[in-house]
């Protein structure tokens, strides 16, 4: 039965206390399945229920299919034909949809899929405007989806013998601009029309520069775009009533073919995708230039060149994803990253694609007149190595940054994920609390193991050891709304404090030295710190009620007025140009060097005290005086223990959360200035994390934070252990 | 972390065997120096300490209330309130002369719109101290500062008796009914959240029950569900009733400005007279307010009232973490120490065990809301919840999952120290165990463990104190600014492991950085933080000195 119960015993130890054991590994191991998606590419698959479908029969002899476009689902896709004839690729089989150019031929087609919108023009000087309405009705658990045609009211731009080649057309509320491009007696002219319904169709061709070939309209009325045969692109812009040209230039003028052969805006309608024909295929967006005053077209971005100019490019309306293809090839860009999500050599040739709007589905339609059907899983575009670690140009940015700002007001924000700005928020707030920290701390532990008299260490000790268990919250607490304010007042004060309060400690130790050896006995050694906290509180009130004066002598900033004010934050901004924060690094260093302190202090002191005493006997006995011995015997036997004293200090520094979030404006700037705030790693998941949507790219994207602190101070800490464990072998020899 | 290293030896301090003959001794000042790092971290602890400690004692003493007479050009007002402080305004720019000025809390937020007050010391022309104003503690705008006028009492025949504050009865007669309205107010509660909570958690729980089954049956139900709710409709009554009785009586009091003021006595938690005290009665309203603190409930956006919820809260948050941290924290100490074969890889695993305790507590938390909320909260759901989805029940943060990540945070604390303590136990102990036929686990569990419970128990505290002081990963598996409920509670199945809890540490962040008026919410969270680090202190101090015990013990045992 014993043996049973051992046995049993011994089976259920191990096996619990290797469970245990994996478990806390687990964590890792979790923590990088949730971030792994994120470095994952998009993954496209035909669907399998209903990978292709010809519409061929239902195409009249001659006609072509000239756009493609797509429901919320991506179930009914829609083909509009060059004879005006509309035909769902959803249900059972391919539908007609009914003629919507009243029989005529379709010369200018375009499509936006945001307002559901095919903006169709004729060759007889017509522009009509078709939406299709779709819905989704759910029997019995299968999804269909209906869709209709609403033929809007044609606009007749020019005269009944002008051919539209190409338009546009928006509209909010009762106002609306309608662009196109018309062929008549030989020449190009553009035909704006801005305002009601009934107001007038002006001639703008004066405006533009070369024949134009394609014209874009910009989703809040402000704009047109006309891009030329021979490849310029002119910027319309819109002020009251009145169109001027901008802008005008050349997107593709360092390639060998300067045309351009596709261009579309991304979602918000700030960036436009251009390719030319040997495929280089570039991203401009509005930005104010250096020097400007307006926004103007710059490049911003280069994707990876296609084979060739693209055929079709079809935009997402959830993301600033594209579609863009050549040939058999097609491939999914993202424009924020200028990166490619996806690409293949498909098995058929597209001529067009489109993207549905919940971004799940991509639809092609081959020139075999097969609409083929594929599933889109890329939940995290917006992510990447880029995005999170290099300098990204955003939209109307002047410059590619490191930005984090991970929610914005509307559907076209682009969020910046940018990691560098939090670990260098880290580093900062780590530097600041280190460099208050480490010299306190090792002083006190120097003195503590060598000088001080052993009766007072059962004494400190524990009184370091309740000190480092002060909780967080109440040091962030305080050093937000005791400590910011009074450092915000009095910075001067505490400048003098920070100042005096060293040197009159080495003053005092030098002129004591001067004196015999009977007056010195009067202060028996290590007893010095007795005497030196009186002394201390004495020198910091002296130095705080001294401060306004130094501060009357010194800070002073003469006005506009002409009037001489004494305020240190004006004097810090008018010298130096940087801004004074109320909650600051010098705040947080403070505080947070307070919780590091006792972890570094009680370490290196330990490491100290065990560095055997007969070392000390012989040093000192060799006629080295205490401080000798400590500096020169002691320290140098525990360096390794010391050092991973700093580094357990600096991994409970990097990971201190509550301190950062309550004590500085959490924002994400990438600034040395001692009087600035920052964002750090820990403090950015406290803040976000609550309200990240669970599985989105944000909510991954804060685990991506949270394993870059774990590998951080786990690696930080690996190697203070062994290097302490390396110290202990040391002593096992001496 | 210190204490993995092997027991100290006695280091000698080499100053103290004599002083070297010659005067001159080299780094004398640098010594200094150290002392001064010393000096300094001792020094900042005790002050940090101290103003803690004095600002969090200042709110439950009584301070007396001076009226101040201002004029500001020909115009004399007066005003009343509690002296918070009188500062020099530093002045900015050199030669002019310092503009000092006295902060009151005047109370009266209802009337005056603001509860403090900057004065311009240069235009009070008088202060005093008049006995007679009181204080009265409201359960709405904070507290109200005056001259007491009149009690105005409802009579049956709906006529109002005055009570004048002059009369004999006054004192008597408001007290009586100030604790009427009070007690009146603990039958409402009490009818409100017990019964009408569980007549409508009955309900619920049928109607729930009525969609299950066929359409057919549901009358047998229905009749229960009616009944339950003409019940409701009754005890609502009862409540409605009582309500309105406390609103019956009023208090009149005159402000030192002059405006006058009628208080319900139902809004009245308590009147006391701050200038008519002595030592002793302040005192005594000193703990009496304190206790206040730490039984009632809090109000007014948590700026008002107590912090009973978050003291009970953290406790019962830690007593469920200590729950899983111990014995997991146990079986893989005795697994390494015991079990395991000695060599690098134990050597490893001890290391990266040692090394979690470093990892920081927000990563706890992260993983705590991927894995327990998300993960394992969204599959209970799914298996059990189904019903009520897609409201979550474990799939949102609660004190069962806060339990859990803390738990995890704090293994290696446990771990370490448990180990340790098994190391400690003389290796001669075990031998002659096993000598004696004694089985493994037989030795173990009659001698080691034993041996060690101090050393668990350290360990155990220290997780506790650590666990208790947790904010961070807290704030995202479960912790809120108010919970209606305790988790812990007479509502059918008594422990809610589901619910979301309050908790000191996360109270003090909440009341700082999200409170609606930080100034009001000041007292509070200095208040709260002095009773957040008590129990943290409380904690740590009894697992050190129990340390100290055990090293003494095993130095004497050790053979």
């Amino acid at each position: 039965m014993t043996l049973l119960v051992d046995r049993f015993m011994t089976s259920f130890i191990r096996i619990g206390g290797i469970g245990i054991i994996l478990a806390v590994f687990a964590i890792c191991v979790f923590i990088i399945l949730q971030v792994l998606p994120l470095f994952r590419s998009a993954q496209v698959e035909p669907v399998a229920a209903h990978a292709e479908r010809d519409i061929g029969p239902l195409l009249a002899e001659g006609s072509l299919p000239v756009a493609l476009g797509n429901d919320e689902w991506g179930d009914n896709p829609f083909i509009l034909a060059s004879d005006g004839k509309i035909i769902f690729g959803g249900g059972s089989a391919p539908t007609d949809g009914g003629n919507v150019t009243a029989g005529r031929r379709v010369t200018a087609s375009s499509y936006d899929i945001k307002h559901q919108r095919l903006t169709i023009g004729t060759p007889t000087g017509a522009v009509i405007p078709v939406t299709i309405n779709s819905k989704a009705v759910v029997a019995d658990k299968v999804r269909t989806v209906v869709s209709t045609t609403n033929i809007g009211e044609a606009l007749q731009v020019a005269d009944k013998d002008a051919v539209v080649t190409s338009a546009g057309w928006v509209d909010h509320d009762d106002r609306r601009l309608v662009a196109a491009i018309v062929e008549q007696s030989g020449g190009r002219h553009l035909k704006v029309q801005y305002g009601q319904v009934d107001s007038a169709v002006v001639d703008l061709t004066n405006l533009l520069t070369g024949t134009p070939a394609q014209v874009l309209v910009e989703d809040h009325l402000d704009a047109i775009l006309v891009i030329s045969q021979q490849g310029d692109v002119t910027y319309l812009f819109r002020k009251g009533d009145q169109f001027s040209a901008r802008q005008v230039f050349r997107p593709f003028a360092d390639a060998k073919d300067q045309r351009v052969s596709s261009a579309f805006f991304l979602l918000g309608d700030v960036s436009l995708v251009m390719t030319n024909p040997e495929g280089i295929n570039r991203q401009f967006s509005l930005y104010i230039h250096p020097g400007d005053s307006a926004r103007r077209f710059g490049l911003t971005k280069e994707f990876e060149p296609l084979p060739a100019g693209a055929r079709y490019g079809a935009i997402s309306v959830r993301n600033k994803a594209f579609l863009v293809g050549t040939g058999h090839h097609a491939s999914l860009r993202y424009g924020t990253s200028a990166s490619t999500r996806w690409e293949e050599d498909l098995s058929f040739s597209p001529a067009l694609g489109v993207i549905n709007s919940k971004y799940t589905r991509m639809t092609f339609l081959g020139d075999d007149n097969r609409l083929r059907f594929f599933t889109l899983d890329d939940p995290h575009p917006e992510s990447g190595w880029t995005a999170f670690f290099g300098k990204v140009w955003y939209e109307g940015f002047a410059e590619a940054k490191y930005e984090w700002q991970s929610t914005g007001g509307t559907d076209d924000f682009e969020p910046k994920l940018s990691m560098i700005n939090l670990i260098f928020g880290t580093f900062k707030a780590t530097f600041y609390a280190l460099l208050f920290a480490v010299p306190v701390a090792l002083f006190a532990a120097i003195y503590t193991a060598e000088f001080m008299h052993p009766r007072f260490k059962s004494v400190v000790k524990p009184t370091v050891e309740v000190m480092a268990s002060l909780p967080s919250v109440v040091l962030g607490f305080l050093a937000a709304l005791w400590l910011a304010p009074l450092i915000e007042s009095r910075f001067p004060s505490v400048f003098l404090i920070i100042l005096t309060v060293p040197t009159f400690a080495c003053l005092m130790g030098f002129g004591w030295s001067k004196f015999s050896p009977a007056v010195r006995s009067k202060i028996p050694q290590g007893w010095e710190f007795m005497v030196l906290i009186p002394m201390l509180l004495i020198v910091s009130i002296i130095a705080w009620d001294l401060g306004p004066a130094l501060e009357r002598g010194i800070f002073t900033v003469k006005l506009d007025d002409g009037s001489v004010i004494a305020d240190f934050r004006r004097w810090w901004t008018a010298i130096t140009g940087l801004p004074y924060e109320q909650r600051n690094s010098l705040v947080v260093g403070v505080m947070m060097g307070f919780a590091v302190i006792p972890i570094i202090f009680t370490i290196a002191e330990d490491a100290l005290s065990n560095v055997p005493s007969n070392l000390r006997s012989a040093s000192l006995a060799l006629g080295a005086s205490r401080w000798q011995t400590a500096i020169k015997v002691v320290v140098p036997t525990a360096s390794a223990g010391i050092f991973s004293a700093l580094m357990i200090g600096l991994g409970r520094a990097i990971g201190e959360t509550m301190i950062v979030v309550m004590a500085t404006g959490n924002t994400g700037i990438i600034d040395l200035n001692i009087f600035n705030g920052m964002r750090t790693l820990s403090a950015n998941i406290a803040v976000e994390l609550p309200e990240a949507p669970h599985g989105s790219t944000l909510y991954r994207a804060l685990f991506l934070g949270a394993l870059l602190l774990f590998i951080f101070t786990f690696a930080v800490n690996t190697l203070a252990e062994i290097l302490r464990a390396r110290l202990r072998e040391k002593y096992k020899t001496v | 972390m210190s204490t993995a290293l092997p027991p100290r030896t006695e280091s000698s301090t080499p100053g103290r065997s004599g002083l070297p003959k010659q005067a001159k001794i080299r780094g004398e000042a640098q010594v200094w120096l150290t002392g001064m790092g010393l000096a300094l971290a001792l020094t900042l602890a005790a002050f940090l300490l101290w103003v803690i400690v004095s600002n969090g004692l200042a709110v439950f003493w009584p301070k007396r209330i001076t009226e101040f007479t201002v004029r500001v050009g020909t115009q004399t007002t007066t005003i009343a309130g509690e002296l918070v402080s009188r500062r020099e305004l530093l002045t900015n720019e050199p030669g002019k002369p310092v503009v000092s000025e006295v902060h009151i809390f005047t109370g009266n937020k209802d009337v005056y719109k603001n509860a403090f007050r900057f004065i311009d010391a240069a235009t009070i022309i008088a202060e005093s101290q008049p006995l007679d104003l009181i204080e009265v503690e409201r359960l709405e705008y904070g507290n109200a500062v005056g001259y007491p006028v009149a009690l105005k009492l409802r009579g049956a025949d709906k006529k109002i008796e005055s009570i004048p504050a002059e009369d004999s009865r006054f004192p008597s007669e408001l007290n009586r009914l100030i604790s009427e309205t009070n007690d009146r107010w603990d039958v409402i509660k009490s009818l409100e959240k017990g019964k009408i909570g569980a007549n409508a958690q009955k309900i619920k729980r049928l109607e729930n029950e009525r969609k299950k089954i066929p359409a057919g049956e549901q009358g047998v139900l229905d009749a229960d569900i009616a009944k339950l709710k003409s019940e409701y409709q009754e005890l609502a009554k009862q409540a409605g009733v009582l309500r309105a009785k406390q609103n019956e009586h009023k208090l009149s009091i005159r402000l030192a400005s002059g405006e006058s003021k009628d208080i319900l006595l139902g809004k009245i938690v308590e009147v006391f007279q701050p200038n008519r005290m002595g030592l002793l009665s302040r005192i005594g309203f000193f703990f009496h307010r304190m206790w206040n603190f730490v039984s009632d409930n809090p109000r007014e956006a948590n700026t008002e009232g107590g912090i009973f919820p978050a003291i009970f809260g953290t406790f019962a948050m830690t007593l469920l973490m200590s729950v899983g941290v111990v014995p997991i924290g146990v079986l893989a100490a005795i697994y390494l120490r015991e079990y395991a074969k000695q060599g690098p890889l134990v050597r490893g695993v001890r290391i990266a065990v040692n090394n979690l305790a470093g990892v920081p507590s927000i990563v706890f938390g992260v993983f705590g809301l991927g894995f327990f909320v998300y993960f394992c909260g969204g599959s209970i759901d799914r298996l059990f919840f189904g019903d009520s989805l897609p409201t979550p029940t474990f799939g949102t943060g609660g004190i069962l999952w806060s339990a859990a990540t803390l738990s995890l945070m704090t293994v290696p604390v446990v771990i370490v120290a448990t180990e340790e303590s098994i190391a400690s136990v003389p290796r001669g102990m075990k031998e002659a165990s096993l000598a004696m036929g004694a089985s493994k686990w037989q030795t173990i569990q009659r001698i080691v463990l034993p041996a060690s419970v101090p050393g668990i128990l350290t360990g155990t505290i220290l997780a506790m104190a650590r666990g208790a002081g947790e904010v961070a990963p807290l704030m995202l598996v479960g912790v809120v600014k108010l919970a209606p409920t305790l988790p812990l509670n007479t509502e059918y199945p008594f422990v809610h492991l589901d619910q979301k809890f309050m908790h000191l540490g996360f109270h003090i962040y909440d009341l700082a950085f999200q409170s609606p008026d930080s100034e009001a919410a000041r007292p509070a969270v200095f208040a709260t933080t002095l009773f957040l680090i008590l129990l943290v202190l409380v904690m740590n101090l009894s697992a050190i000195l129990l340390r100290e015990r055990l090293r003494k013990k095993f130095k004497t045992s050790a053979f």
